[in-house]
């Protein structure tokens, strides 16, 4: 045993004798005081130092009950996730975040081993408020928590789905090869950034660097932010090649100390989702007209580190009740690639759905976390619940994940192969 | 060069009343509570903007629970005097470059991975013993005011006896994290020893012991605070700083835009 092993012993003795004992008068140490100071004077001198890498393994191992079979589908997943960061010189800088999943079933459907290039990019900064940045970059835009309208390079980014979590989709998902500038001052800051068109389709051989996933078309963004009073809305105007001007709009406030209400908005011209995901085997339709895609939540948190979101989801582009319901009862092959297009661009089918969250941080016990979210599609009625216990110790995370699809045939989660399913990770930083 | 021309017999002799008058001013009007303050807060803080890094340990019940490394970038905000923050994870692994923006009650926090600026609430900031309200820069004269100051001996983080004024602050703007604090400041050189943070309720949140004065920036300093849980007094928070450099922090750096950015040399 260490001397200081020895040490941080009867220290914890001290503490726990210590904590028998009642409160002192305020301003009075006590002996709970004494030991929480004798346990400092233990505590050697040792910082940390920053490291270029943040890598990780993990491997999962789950069971489903998938619609129409009997017995339970096995699932066994290994994923390698690596991130580096390096400067290489005074501003100057280049960044690497790749991700290498092997699965059984597959991850993305086809093959066994599919790898995600995330992003690859140098960074310059050309002065204190002004950089620029190029390669392939994740461009995350929205405030939202479920469902994000001013995501506008989330269409095509995920290559491996491996989890339902909103947070997980957008971690693990391959950016956009572009160059992108920004310009800061006081309070404000400009962002404009130019993708090209570099490959018209998919590649999907796992190990592909799949251009076209997220490269198909020449795309355009500026974004404002700027401080007006005590808020600061972001302004957007997104342009893509062969489609109409889109307009989005981010707004955060604080309604008490607890409470943080947030807005997101796009809108422009289009043509309905059904049109544009049925375009190649439907005649053109004159449907184009001004459409609205919205979120609009709450967020709440507690003094016991309990956090819940309640947000509001519109797809103004979606099917209403009527559309949804005559595409169901159609051709099934009509809709499968709706469900298909809709999957790829990560949008709503429907036209409202509402989005429910609670985050449990050290929850009955420190270092362990409880999240539940639930799903429901306001037009259908289907819903899906997912919950998830994760503990962490050291260098090791563990996770306990349950999903459950509920819905008619053909409604948005009762169409899901998974009626539910379970899940244990383990996760490793090295 | 200009000759300085001899003062007048009158003149010299006003001088000499007026500069007096000052020397002996400190001695005729005890420093109020609030100037106590704030010479305890020029103690901690300099008066410029500058980095460090933090280093937190957690413990409970005696055994090591969590520790973390922070490094932080701090300026004062030239209006209300309160100060800014940008704050960038060092360890542990699996928070590793996660972000965090302090600016009054505008608080943000970045995950490289997700891509994602998540607003958070003050309440957010309260949260964990100290994992987001204390470990920045606090400039407690601008969130608080003292109203009273009784000279009594209290027990310093080293547990010596020390001669302290006992301050009472309450909170004075909207910003302020605590509703009402204890601080005990040494009478004889202005250094926080102690001080205990409560709610609105009258409940103890935290006690915090100011320790480990090190020479930084030509002032002796804390470069240790010891916090106590208040309800759970087994749960202890050791946070040392380290690595004290003048920086240069634009104002353009502190916003939600820039964080992603925001990379500590």
């Amino acid at each position: 045993m260490s001397r200081s092993g020895a040490w941080r012993r009867v220290a914890a003795a001290v503490l726990a004798v210590a904590c028998v004992a009642g409160p002192a008068r305020a301003g009075a140490a006590t002996d709970a005081d004494d030991a929480a100071l004798s346990l400092a004077d233990l505590q050697p001198d040792e910082v940390a130092q920053a490291s270029d890498w943040r890598r990780f393994i993990e491997a999962g191992l789950g069971a489903s009950a998938v619609r129409g079979q009997a017995a339970m589908q096995d699932s066994r997943r290994l994923s390698l996730d690596l991130r580096y960061e390096h400067a290489l010189a005074p501003g100057l800088r280049v960044s690497l975040a790749d991700r290498l999943d092997l699965g059984q079933p597959a991850p993305g459907g086809r093959e066994h081993a599919v790898n995600t290039l995330k992003e690859a990019y140098v960074s310059g900064q050309l002065a204190a408020d002004a950089m620029a940045d190029l390669g392939r970059i994740n461009v995350r835009n929205g405030v939202a928590t479920g469902y994000n309208p001013t995501d506008y390079f989330r269409e095509g980014a995920v290559r491996a789905p491996i989890s339902i979590n909103p947070a997980s989709l957008r971690e693990n998902r391959q950016g956009s090869i572009m160059l992108r500038a920004q310009r800061l001052w006081d309070g404000g800051s400009l962002t404009a950034l130019y993708a090209p068109g570099l490959a018209s389709r998919p590649n999907p051989e796992g190990l592909a660097l799949d251009v076209g996933a997220t490269n198909a078309r020449h795309r355009a963004l500026l974004a404002l932010s700027q401080r007006i009073g005590g808020l600061t809305p972001q302004f957007l105007v997104q342009q893509e090649e062969a489609r109409a001007t889109r307009f989005g709009f981010n707004l955060t406030g604080l309604l008490n100390d607890a409470t943080v209400a947030y807005l997101e908005w796009s809108g422009g011209r289009s043509p309905t989702q059904l049109a544009d995901a049925l375009e190649a085997v439907m005649p053109p339709c004159d449907c184009s007209t001004w459409r609205n895609r919205v979120a609009a939540g709450l967020g709440y948190t507690t003094s016991d580190k309990l956090s819940l979101t309640l947000e509001f989801q519109h797809n103004g582009a979606g099917l209403d009740g009527g559309g949804w319901s005559a595409l169901r009862q159609g051709p099934v092959a009509l809709y499968g690639q709706y469900r298909q297009a809709v999957r790829v661009s990560q949008e709503m089918p429907t036209r409202r759905a509402l989005f429910t969250q609670a985050l449990w941080q050290d929850a009955l016990m420190p270092r362990l976390d409880l999240g539940l979210m639930h799903n429901l599609d306001l037009v259908d009625r289907s819903r899906r619940l997912w919950a998830e216990a994760r503990y962490h110790v050291d260098s090791m995370e563990y996770a306990l994940q349950w999903v459950l699809h509920e819905g008619e045939a053909g409604s948005v989660y009762g169409a899901v192969p998974e009626a539910r399913g379970w899940q244990v990770l383990a996760r490793y930083y090295f | 060069m200009k000759m300085m021309m001899p003062l007048r017999p009158l003149t010299r002799l006003l001088v000499l009343a007026l500069a007096l008058a000052l020397l002996a001013l400190p001695g005729l009007a005890a420093p109020s509570p609030q100037d106590i303050l704030v010479a305890s807060d020029a103690v901690r803080n300099p008066d410029f903007p500058f980095g460090l890094t933090n280093t937190l340990v957690e413990y409970r019940q005696g055994r090591q629970t969590e520790s973390s490394t922070l490094a932080i970038y701090s300026k004062a905000d030239p209006a209300g005097g309160q100060f800014r923050s940008l704050v960038r994870y060092t360890a542990p692994a699996r928070d590793a470059n996660k972000l965090i923006l302090f600016n009054g009650k505008d608080l943000w926090f970045y995950d490289p991975s997700s891509k994602a600026s998540i607003r958070l609430s003050p309440q957010q900031r309260l949260l964990g013993q100290a994992s987001n309200g204390d470990v920045v820069t606090v400039n407690f004269a601008r969130d608080y005011q003292a109203v009273a100051a009784v000279e009594e001996d209290t027990q310093d983080g080293d547990r010596q006896t020390r001669r302290c004024h006992r301050l009472s602050l309450s909170a004075a703007n909207p910003d302020a994290t605590y509703h009402r604090i204890d601080m005990w400041v040494d009478v004889a050189n202005a250094r926080p020893v102690k001080a205990r943070f409560y709610s609105e309720s009258g409940k103890l949140l935290k006690t915090a012991y100011y320790r480990r004065y090190q020479p930084i920036f030509g002032v002796q300093r804390p470069t240790e605070m010891v916090i106590i849980d208040g309800l759970e007094s087994d749960w202890v928070t050791v946070m040392r700083y380290s690595d004290w450099t003048r920086r240069e922090v634009p104002e353009a750096w502190l916003q939600r835009d820039y964080l992603p950015r925001f990379k500590p040399e």
